[in-house]
């Protein structure tokens, strides 16, 4: 077992030449470190952070924002071994078919491989996720204990369910860092760095791989690594900001010929009260409003629009959850008397509850990431984003929200209530995700994206990424899971490749 | 000296008191129920609370440009001719047809009554 290397203590000068550096210590590089373990690849992974929130590292995430509201990244990432687990919901579910697919109505969709390029993967993630047996709609055979689930009939909104990484006691779930420490710890051909920072993706003359690594430490100091390949796992903003800035052999930066890193950031917009939904039974199983173990698996219903629904009526995904009990106006009284009276159906006993929940957004070329002239405590530049959120985003979670609507009043279940319409509703009290996505996403046109289906940089022989980076497109589910299928998929190709 | 709260005088103040209290109710209901006729009283008797359907009715009418009463009486009564109300609301929602009121998602059939309710009130 050997212990962390502290990057502080390491001399200046020092030149480590390992087979593999994976450069980010967050869900995709912990996954993948570990996935490597007991191959023949010497490999080192590199964490900005150490064990815990460091102000000063987290301040390394400072940017300047334009355009549409959107969260403070130096409070909506975390630079320290875990990263985004750190602070993570624990909610898992995989994506569908459909969100890899090209889809003509949709800009800029389609990925280079398909979902069943990750299958093989997601049971392993799962495990890593420690997010138990892999239920999700298997949930169904069992959840009518707790009571049945909530019928709408035909229409285009469905069932479906997230299961959670574990809570253990009071603790938050499964925080990577925390929990995978020792392991690393114990992979003998895994070198594991904290407060390593890369400030500097040293191309090759010519630019078609990379040589060197410059590594700093806040403090001073400074030291080289020369790696056969490298695969940069620190999520989409930091991914984007080195590419940038790494911009002495390129001019437009590592993997940029083509103008395309940084643009196409995405998240999930998480809008609040999104919507009224009274049900005239007021029955609801627990399983829609919060975690309920079933069967080992801590699992939560939502409610999402099918595959069919989405390809037919060609709206983005969407997920919605049930979150509280809430109270009607005279209006809502009003309609929901006439509603049941019309329908011939008691209405007496109905209660009223409000929707939550998060919806994809059109990939953008003009939501991006940019350099700015200010430099970092590393001298690094920082990053500005100009954030971006269509109206028709809004628009197509809206229709998906009225399709629950109308499928409640047709299976005579209930009813529902569109809470949001204009812009100004939907951006008052917005929150976001903390799913940062985009940035170098996969296409194989080097014109359309930033890396191949390898996960291969366009142009750059041993440049890798890992991680929600890669998405061209985003669902609307979390992409912890997602993203580490992603990952130990390059790793399977990382052992030939490397072989 | 007379007993006042007799047996017979404690039943027949309260009976009295009974039969004042409900004249009055009903006074007042029948006085609150009295509208004037309107072109669209065989489809507005279709509703179960006029002065609520009115009112989701207003909410309706927010939605609309130019909404012509007689066009959608007209419609309104070639739907419910054969088909109870019910069964009405249950085509529509089935075949897509649904409209807004206040945010509420409605069958349209229900929505158009409710702004009818509403034309009648104005």
């Amino acid at each position: 077992m050997s212990a962390f290397i502290d990057a502080r203590n390491v001399p200046s000068g020092t030149i480590l030449e390992p087979d593999l550096v994976i450069v980010g210590g967050g869900p995709a590089g912990i996954a993948m470190a570990l996935a490597l373990a007991n191959t023949p690849l010497r490999v080192v992974l590199l964490e900005s952070g150490g064990m815990t929130l460091d102000t000063k590292t987290q301040a390394l995430y400072d940017a300047g924002e334009t355009g549409a509201p959107y969260l403070s990244l130096e409070a909506s990432r975390i630079r320290f071994l875990g990263g985004g687990t750190n602070i993570w919901g624990g909610w898992c579910r995989p994506m569908d078919n459909i969100d890899f697919e090209e889809r003509a109505w949709m800009p800029y969709s389609g990925w280079p491989f398909g979902v069943a390029a990750l299958k093989p993967y997601y049971p392993r993630a799962q495990v890593l996720c420690e997010a138990g047996p892999w239920l999700y709609e298997k949930a169904e055979q069992w959840s009518p204990e707790m009571g049945p689930m909530l019928a709408f009939g035909e229409g285009g909104v469905v069932n479906r369910w997230f299961q959670f990484s574990k809570m253990r006691g009071s603790e938050l779930p499964t925080q990577f860092g925390v929990r995978y420490a020792d392991e690393l710890k114990r992979v003998r051909n895994l070198s594991t760095y904290l407060y390593a920072n890369v400030t500097r993706l040293g191309l090759a003359p010519g630019g078609a791989r990379i040589d060197t690594l410059d590594v700093a430490a806040l403090g001073g100091h400074k030291f080289k690594i020369k790696p056969k390949a490298v695969v940069l796992a620190m999520g989409a903003v930091e991914i984007a900001r080195l590419m940038l800035a790494s911009n002495d052999v390129m001019a437009p930066g590592v993997g940029n010929a083509n103008d395309l890193v940084g643009r196409y950031f995405a998240d999930h917009p998480i809008p609040r009260n999104i919507a009224t939904m009274i049900l005239f039974d007021g029955k609801l199983a627990p399983y829609y409003l919060g975690n309920q173990t079933i069967k080992g698996g801590i699992m939560r219903a939502g409610l999402f629009p099918s595959e069919k629904y989405r390809r037919t009526r060609e709206v983005m995904d969407s997920s919605i959850t049930i979150e509280s009990k809430t109270e009607l106006d005279d209006l809502g009284k009003a309609a929901l008397a006439a509603t049941a009276a019309g329908l011939g159906v008691d209405g007496g006993n109905a209660v009223a509850y409000s929707l939550g929940g998060g919806c994809e957004v059109t990939p953008d070329p003009d939501r991006r990431f940019t350099l700015e002239n200010e430099r970092d405590a590393l001298g690094m530049a920082k990053l500005k984003l100009h954030m971006r959120i269509a109206d028709s985003d809004f628009a197509h979670f809206r229709a998906t929200l009225k399709e629950l609507g109308r499928q409640l009043l047709a299976s005579r279940t209930g009813m529902l209530r569109l809470n949001l319409k204009e812009r100004a509703q939907w951006l008052e009290g917005l929150d976001w995700g903390n799913h940062h996505m985009g940035t170098t996403r996969a296409h194989s046109d080097p014109k359309k994206g930033v890396v191949d289906a390898n996960l291969q940089v366009h142009g750059v022989a041993n440049l890798y990424v890992a991680g929600s980076a890669v998405y061209p497109t985003y669902g609307a589910v979390n992409p912890t899971i997602n993203l580490i299928a992603l990952a130990l998929r390059l790793v399977d190709h990382l052992k030939g490749a490397l072989r | 000296m007379t007993e006042l709260f007799t047996r017979r005088n404690i039943v027949i103040g309260a009976s009295s008191a009974a039969v004042l209290a409900a004249a009055a109710f009903e006074g007042v209901r029948l006085i609150g129920k009295r509208r004037a006729p309107t072109p669209y009283d065989d489809l507005l008797a279709r509703l179960d609370d006029r002065d609520a359907d009115a009112q989701i009715g207003e909410a309706v009418l927010a939605g609309f440009d130019n909404f012509d009463p007689k066009t959608v009486a007209a419609e309104m009564r070639q739907r419910l001719e054969r088909k109870s109300l019910p069964e009405v609301m249950l085509d529509d929602v089935r075949g897509g047809r649904v409209m807004e009121a206040g945010g509420w998602v409605l069958p349209e059939t229900l929505a158009l009554l409710c702004a009818l309710a509403a034309k009648a009130e104005a």
